[in-house]
């Protein structure tokens, strides 16, 4: 193993720790805003996958095109979601948790079924998109450049994120109704809305990462399964709730995945990312950047 | 005879907050002993650490002749502490009977025993009609009286009581004060935290008065009130003197 | 007072009995192997749902990941029929026996974790079990272990020509599980684990050691679950990681309790007896072609059952009881 195959491995996994930090994010900020876990996350990214497919099948839309279209699409998607299952969902009296969980559960299970029925549990890809398959030399380093891209991209929206929740008023409304959702009824701020645009917000998200995923990724009715155990793993790491610590999570599940990959054989790859998790919430049973 | 609970020197600090500094105090066996204070004082941070919710920075508990300090708050319980949450936790899914059955079962492990004594702890608390009630079925001051039920089923030697007389209406406050005298009867040892002097000051045979995390005063009630010391501390709080 | 709870085990125990006593007499009436092979299946969940449930749904220590006890039930058995020629029943219980002393080992770690935290540490360490054995070659790897065929007899735990000895084996499975339950709901653990999982701090205070109370939760439901998957990799007679071990099982545990009725003595079986004939008539039927019409029925069920009925649908009944209990 020379040096020059584990900076090229370690610098391939910063760019797919920067894309699982974009997949992830959304769940962290729906977490944040209500303290509910959304387990069709993965479902949503597949679904993001396919649109973007399907545009490039249909209508020659490359992904790059295609990624705004489909963040908005998933934008209505989940607060639609919000406004059908997870509304009724959070008001659950018994078992408040169990019912939060399973519902989302649910609704993966429906997603990835209409997945099969409607798109077929074929294995779809991209071939002929802008970025697909090209390499960018970067100081000696070959960078696959959807994941260049992805990284990028995923860099751009954690910033306009960043200034979306402290610059503008529904970013503050937001913030306030994850401090006490109680209060801010009382000055008249709907949480219902704030709880739908956030569910929005996080579908426009994880729509992107899709987006950008469906240039490099096969698409199938399960692709989401294997993303939603990292993205939780992603989020558990920063701390739930965390939209920073989503990021840096995101970066060192990346890490570690590529290290992983340079010692075990591949089948294993996913090893390092499970163990890690274990390791930290073990030390710190909050995750790195929790604080509650 | 020595005292029942004796805290050596206890000090706490939570991140550099001192919330309890250099705290000795002692309660006789059988005594009513109401500790009382103003906001802030650290009442509930020494309440909790004789419980054993956490350790002391400093110093040390004796329980009924041993160092308990390190223990923690399960084994308290078995050796006979008994406590009440100043905000109740009721176990919310269980109805009143099988709440005071978890307490019962510290003591035997033959259900039908468990279930004897928390029916007879359930009458003695008044809540016999009640039994078979969800816990969260319960109207506020039935969830305290289900509190010291449940505590009392542990059968202990000493009753931690954390205002369970504080926010009750009158009558309430009669029932509930009524109660802790049949406690202490039953020879059990109180201590009482409570905020508002003088709900407990005629209740209690001792008042230690805390604040700012010392021990103030100590002493009999009608002592204590007139103390000009408790009077200046209670000051900013105007509420808790003349309510 | 005290007569009324008396009578109402008793009343349990003799439903259950009743219950038990029809199901062994079903094979009477139903001679069709399709549809016994889906009672064998209803009656193994009904008992794998009971032994989650005494985790998750009494003690409130949600799992998702109890495929891991699952697979290494039906890995100890196998393996150690096949490379040792130890009998099925050896294996089982040391399949059980080895289970529930690696749910405590894992357990002294996790159970300092709380809610999310806890749910994706138990996916986890499933899913690395499971990449473990995939990468495992003496047990087989990937391609899991065809378990020998030797004769139909009960000492090998082997039937070729027959289910009924697989379905009453079930059903024993079952009623043990069902049994340990109603034994535990009144003793000392089964209200710990109710105080645990409704408030740990009071549970606490009032005597009860609350990481005791969870490593007893997990040792039993490990050790059920385990014997279940013992039974199930005689009852296929072909494993392999995720056909044993894969995250799909440890929901399918969990679902028939969270239908039912979670942390109830019913709950399971009700779940599995409504879920599991639906899930394979409808993969049958209408899944046949993969084209994934059982999974929207199956996902379906979940959110609408979620949402519409969060105590389960164990509640349907028991809401006419609580009054005169009163």
């Amino acid at each position: 193993m020379t040096a020059e195959t584990i900076i090229q491995s370690l610098a391939s996994g910063l760019l797919m720790g920067l894309l699982y930090g974009l997949i992830a994010v959304g769940l962290a900020l729906i977490f944040g805003l209500m303290d509910v876990v959304n387990f069709a996350h993965g479902e949503f990214l597949m679904i993001a996958m396919y649109a973007t497919f399907f545009l490039f099948a249909y209508f020659a839309l490359d992904p790059l095109l295609s990624a705004p279209l489909v963040a908005a699409a998933l934008f209505v998607f989940g607060a639609v979601i919000y406004l059908l299952i997870v509304r009724f969902a959070v008001r659950a009296k018994a078992n408040a948790g169990m019912v939060q969980i399973f519902s989302t559960f649910g609704l993966a299970i429906v997603m990835r079924g209409l997945a099969q029925f409607f798109f077929t549990p074929d294995y779809r890809s991209i071939n002929h998109s802008w970025l697909g398959g090209k390499t960018v030399s970067v100081a000696g380093i070959f960078l696959p450049e959807p994941q260049l891209v992805g990284a990028l991209v995923a860099i751009a929206a954690f910033v306009a994120l960043y200034f979306f929740i402290h610059r503008t008023d529904f970013g503050r409304a937001l913030e306030a109704t994850r401090e006490d959702a109680g209060a801010v009824a009382l000055v008249g701020i709907d949480k219902n809305r704030v709880f739908a645009l956030g569910w929005g917000l996080g579908g426009a998200l994880v729509g992107l990462a899709g987006a950008i995923m469906a240039i490099f990724f096969y698409i199938y009715p399960d692709v989401g399964a294997s993303f939603a155990l990292i993205a939780y793993v992603t989020v558990a790491l920063g701390g739930f709730g965390s939209v920073f610590g989503a990021f840096a999570g995101g970066i060192l599940v990346g890490l570690v995945e590529a290290t992983t990959a340079l010692l075990l054989p591949p089948s294993l790859k996913s090893v390092g990312i499970y163990a890690v998790y274990l390791l930290v919430v073990f030390i710190r049973p909050r995750g790195l950047f929790g604080s509650i | 005879m020595t005292a029942l609970l004796e805290t050596r020197n206890i000090t706490q600090r939570f991140s550099g907050l001192v919330a309890n500094s250099d705290v000795s105090i002692s309660v006789g066996r059988g005594e009513i002993v109401g500790l009382i204070g103003p906001n802030g004082a650290g009442k509930s941070t020494l309440f909790n650490l004789i419980a054993g919710v956490f350790r002391p920075t400093e110093g040390s508990i004796w329980f009924d002749g041993e160092d308990v300090t390190a223990l923690p708050a399960a084994e308290r319980c078995q050796r006979g502490v008994g406590r009440t949450f100043q905000v109740v936790k009721s176990f919310e899914t269980m109805s009143v009977i099988d709440n005071v059955i978890v307490g019962a079962l510290v003591r035997t492990t033959v259900m039908r025993e468990a279930r004897r004594k928390a029916y007879e702890v359930l009458e003695f608390a008044g809540l016999a009609a009640r039994a078979h009630v969800l816990a969260s079925d319960l109207v506020p001051a039935e969830k305290r009286r289900l509190e010291v039920a449940r505590a009392l089923a542990t059968q202990p030697k000493l009753l931690l009581l954390d205002e369970v007389l504080t926010g009750l209406t009158p009558t309430e406050a009669q029932t509930g004060v009524e109660l802790v005298r049949r406690v202490r009867d039953t020879g059990i040892t109180v201590l009482m935290v409570e905020h508002v002097m003088e709900i407990v000051m005629p209740l209690v045979d001792r008042a230690i008065v805390l604040d700012l995390g010392k021990v103030l005063v100590q002493g009999k009630p009608a002592d204590v009130v007139r103390d000009p010391k408790v009077i200046t501390a209670y000051l900013g709080d105007r509420h808790a003197v003349g309510a | 007072m005290d007569k009324d709870f008396a009578s109402r085990r008793r009343r349990e125990l003799i439903v259950a009995a009743v219950l038990a006593l029809l199901a062994a007499l079903a094979p009477l009436f139903v001679k069709d192997v399709y549809v016994q092979n889906i009672m064998v299946l209803t009656l193994m969940y009904a008992a794998l749902s009971q032994s989650w449930n005494i985790l998750s749904g009494y003690c409130g220590q949600i799992s998702l990941g109890h495929a891991l006890y699952f697979g290494l039930g039906a890995y100890t058995t196998a393996l150690m029929f096949m490379k040792f020629g130890i009998l099925p029943w050896f294996g089982m219980l040391s399949g059980g026996v080895l289970s529930a002393l690696i749910a405590m080992a894992l357990g002294y770690p996790c159970f300092r974790l709380r809610g999310h935290y806890f749910v994706i540490a138990t996916i986890v360490i499933a899913e690395i079990a499971l990449l473990l054995f995939q990468n495992w070659d003496w047990a087989g790897a990937a391609l899991g272990i065809d378990i020998p065929i030797r004769r139909d007899s009960w000492l090998t735990f082997q039937f070729t020509r027959s289910k009924l000895p697989y379905f009453y084996f079930a059903l024993v499975l079952a009623a043990i599980a069902w049994f340990v339950t109603w034994w535990l709901e009144d003793s000392k653990w089964g209200y710990w684990w109710r105080a645990v999982k409704d408030n740990p701090e009071a549970a606490e205070s009032l005597g009860v050691v609350v990481f005791n109370s969870k490593m007893g939760a997990a040792a039993v439901s490990a050790f059920l679950t385990a014997i279940g998957g013992s039974f199930y990799a005689q009852f296929v007679s072909y494993i392999d990681p995720e056909s044993v071990m894969g995250f799909q099982f440890s929901l399918l545990m969990a679902l028939p309790a969270v239908l039912g009725g979670i942390g109830t003595l019913w709950g399971p079986l009700l779940g599995a007896v409504i879920l599991i004939p639906l899930t394979e008539l409808t993969r049958s039927y209408i899944g046949g072609s993969g084209r994934g019409v059982d999974l929207i029925v199956y996902g379906s069920l979940i959110v609408a059952i979620s949402l519409a009925r969060p105590q389960g649908l164990v509640s349907l009944f028991s809401r006419a009881k609580k009054v005169p209990a009163r």
